[in-house]
């Protein structure tokens, strides 16, 4: 009884699939003003800030867009302009490897001794 | 005035008492008497009511507007309501840390009287250790962030408290969030006692679980009152930004969780001690490094608290200090038990919450190393670089792929040596959600299999949980609920980010906005004075598709003091989606910017993490393991 109650919930929400807007500029807009960082007030992206900055970068980007640009095109236009500080996804290069590589590289070596404990017990019996 | 002096006489006492303590302890560690001596528990319980006499100066130092003292001068306000008055006092850096050492002498205190049945020297040294970090919290206290410095000639008016702190949820997001910060430093001290006493063990894991649970369960909650706090009050209709403050608070959780599941297997087979200590000590240095990167201004973040370099080189020295000390502890003290309890079969409950821990750590590498790595980068080689969601999300959420599934397998395996039972109906069901997931975003999304292939594993761990919950008869049921609301929490938080919907517009009054799933007009406005605001109320009727109308009032308020402008966003709420209107000011024109969203599942974000907490909950009041 529960999971047919489950299964017919999931259908009504199967049918919100028309809830995706059909208007996919605005969508890739939005997604890219959620990635740049408003450089005036703290920790704002433009997408959330109301400053005169935020307000000057919309349009731009709005522009960019209707020109035709692809997201990384952008990205790397706002990068040029005001530095790698105003993209929230950082770039891999000499300055981020250690960034983006380091946490890969933990969690291969906690899965290298999770191994190691247990490899070495098959040798073992319990 | 008077408070003002008690105050700050209460927290020179309370210091003297630690020292005190201190002594009293050192004396009795080493008496062959059996019992503790009654003395110790009547100077906590002093040291206790000194912190509390002090916090409660404050807040009627803050009630009554006494702004000849300074921190009260630089956080409220005559017009402010009495409420915002009173959590004002642990709005601001100073009294926060008044708030830390309340927990942290009242925490001591519960501890001595509720293991009375441990062994003596162990809670002695446990004390000590706390009386450690109780000192070292008093002196940064009265040396750098005195929450009783007196200013004359004395103001009339003090600066008012930023309105966005001025919400019921942050009121009580702190005291809560901090007890779950300060429950660790219980576990951190009696950890260390555990190591010097060789009593890391059975009986020790069984004691000190509860400890963790409640860190856990305050930690939990705190993280989502905040988040919640985040949802409305901010106005974007987001609830994780992945902050440098929000992060520095899962950092603790994260490790908390992983020291819970690991406690089980110490409790279990005496196994794993070390790593159980190392989490204690990661954990407590967690919260410390949270206080210091937040409470030093090293972070640029939307938590804007008074910047002060003394204030940081004080704690980062005092945490230098704690971990040398615990390092030195665990290493000149601690002895691996005998090897054969380490012993872990592949397929084994032991082997899955080492996994468990594997993944913990690889989340909280990611969010460490995000969170800290640009303030690093920056004063290495002065580069700047923004370390936003993109990145949290694509290190994290393929993870949770193979995350979920253990997730799902590993409850289900027996201790020591297992097999995997029933592994019919664990194919059906896997084969159920994967066909499922299809079904509901074939159409949603442009990465089809990514989601397919993430979903299906958050629907597996959520059916395979259910049946738990249906079938098994309570076997286990705290961890159950535990998990079924993790399932929950993934699912809603996918669904909602892949079906929110939004429009912005410009609109002045009585103008219609027509979108493609209906209308919004914009009725009229109308003006209120509230004691410390203006505000303006607008009224929106939406109107989808079939016609259905709800009405929205989404305000503006003007604060007088500080002046600030802020959006209170109007969400009405079902069970199916919020819809989350807000509105701004467009400057020097007659037209309002509004921002319409629909956000599915928005309640169940909540309801899942309650139902999370709920699970360590229920897990506290068990009777047996």
């Amino acid at each position: 009884m529960k999971v047919l109650k489950i299964f017919i919930i999931l259908f009504i929400v199967a049918n919100f699939s028309e809830l995706k807007s059909t208007e996919a500029n605005d969508v890739l807009k939005n997604k890219i003003l959620k990635n740049i960082r408003c450089l005036i007030c703290q920790g704002q992206s433009v997408y959330d800030s109301e400053s005169e900055f935020a307000s000057s970068i919309k349009l731009i980007v709005d522009r960019k867009i209707n020109e035709g640009l692809k997201e990384k095109q952008i990205y790397q236009f706002l990068r040029e302009k005001y530095g790698d500080w105003v993209i929230f996804d950082p770039q891999l290069n000499k300055n981020t490897y250690v960034l983006w590589l380091l946490p890969l590289l933990l969690f291969l070596f906690g899965g290298a001794i999770i191994y190691k404990k247990i490899i070495l017990n098959k040798n073992n019996k319990i | 005035m008077l408070a003002n002096q008690i105050g700050h006489y209460s927290l020179i006492l309370g210091l003297l008492i630690s020292i005190l303590l201190c002594g009293v302890s050192i004396k009795d560690f080493n008496n062959t008497n059996k019992q503790i001596n009654q003395n110790i528990l009547s100077l906590s319980f002093l040291q206790l009511v000194f912190v509390i006499v002090s916090f409660l100066s404050l807040i009627i130092s803050f009630i009554n507007s006494d702004f000849s003292n300074e921190t009260v001068f630089n956080n409220s306000h005559t017009t402010k309501p009495l409420f915002y008055k009173i959590s004002g006092t642990w709005g601001n850096h100073e009294g926060s840390l008044l708030l830390w050492l309340l927990v942290l002498t009242l925490f001591i205190f519960l501890f001595l009287i509720k293991s009375r049945e441990q062994p003596k020297k162990y809670r002695i040294l446990t004390l000590l250790f706390q009386q450690i970090i109780i000192i070292g919290f008093f002196l940064f206290v009265l040396m750098t962030s005195n929450p009783f410095n007196y200013l004359f000639p004395i103001p009339s008016e003090g600066l008012g408290l930023n309105p966005i702190l001025q919400d019921p949820a942050l009121a009580i997001h702190p005291p809560i969030l901090y007890l779950g910060y300060v429950g660790t430093s219980i576990i951190f001290s009696s950890s260390l006692a555990a190591v010097a006493q060789n009593y890391v063990n059975k009986e020790w894991g069984k004691h000190i679980k509860k400890w963790v649970l409640v860190s856990w369960i305050f930690l939990t909650i705190g993280i989502m009152l905040g988040s919640i706090w985040a949802y409305y009050e901010l106005g974007w209709g987001g609830f994780w930004f992945w902050d440098p403050v929000e992060n520095v608070s899962l950092m603790p959780w994260l490790t908390l969780t992983a020291l819970l599941h690991c406690i089980v297997v110490l409790e279990r087979r005496a196994a794993l001690t070390s790593w159980v200590i190392i989490l204690s000590i990661t954990t407590f240095t967690l919260s410390m490094c949270g206080t210091f990167l937040v409470r030093s201004g090293i972070l640029n973040s939307v938590h804007t608290f008074a910047n002060d370099p003394a204030r940081g080189i004080f704690i980062l020295i005092f945490l230098f200090a704690l971990i040398v000390l615990s390092v030195g502890i665990f290493f000149i003290f601690h002895k691996e038990n005998n090897k054969s309890s380490n012993d872990f079969f592949w397929l084994s409950r032991e082997t899955s919450i080492l996994i468990n821990n594997w993944f913990m750590m690889y989340f909280l590498s990611v969010v460490l190393i995000g969170t800290v790595y640009p303030i690093f980068l920056d004063v290495i080689s002065s580069e700047k670089i923004s370390v936003g969601p993109p990145f949290y999300q694509k290190l994290i959420v393929p993870f949770l792929i193979p995350f979920l599934l253990f997730m799902s397998l590993g409850p289900r395996l027996k201790w020591i040596k297992s097999k995997i039972e029933n592994k019919n109906s664990l194919i059906i069901t896997f084969v159920i959600s994967v066909i499922l997931t299809f079904l509901i975003i074939k159409n949603l999304t442009t990465d089809l299999l990514f989601y397919t292939i993430l979903i299906s594993a958050a629907f597996f761990l959520f059916f395979t949980t259910l049946k738990e919950l249906f079938i098994k008869k309570f076997n286990n049921i705290s961890q159950t609920i535990s998990h079924f609301g993790f399932s929950l929490l993934i699912l809603s938080i996918l669904f909602n980010s892949i079906l929110s919907s939004e429009i912005i517009t410009n609109i002045k009054i009585g103008e219609r906005y027509d979108y493609n799933k209906g209308e919004i007009f914009f009725k009229n406005i109308e003006e209120r004075k509230e004691s410390n605001f203006k505000s303006i109320i607008a009224s929106f009727e939406i109107k989808n598709k079939n016609g259905k109308t709800i009405e929205l009032n989404p305000e503006i308020r003007i604060y007088n003091q500080p002046v600030i402008i802020t959006s209170e966003a109007d969400i009405k709420t079902t069970l199916l989606e919020d819809k989350f209107l807000v509105m701004n000011l467009v400057k020097g024109n007659e037209y309002f910017n509004i921002r319409y969203q629909i956000k599915p599942f928005m309640v169940w974000i909540w309801i899942s993490v309650l139902l999370l907490s709920l699970g360590g909950l229920m897990s506290l009041f068990k009777r047996k393991i």
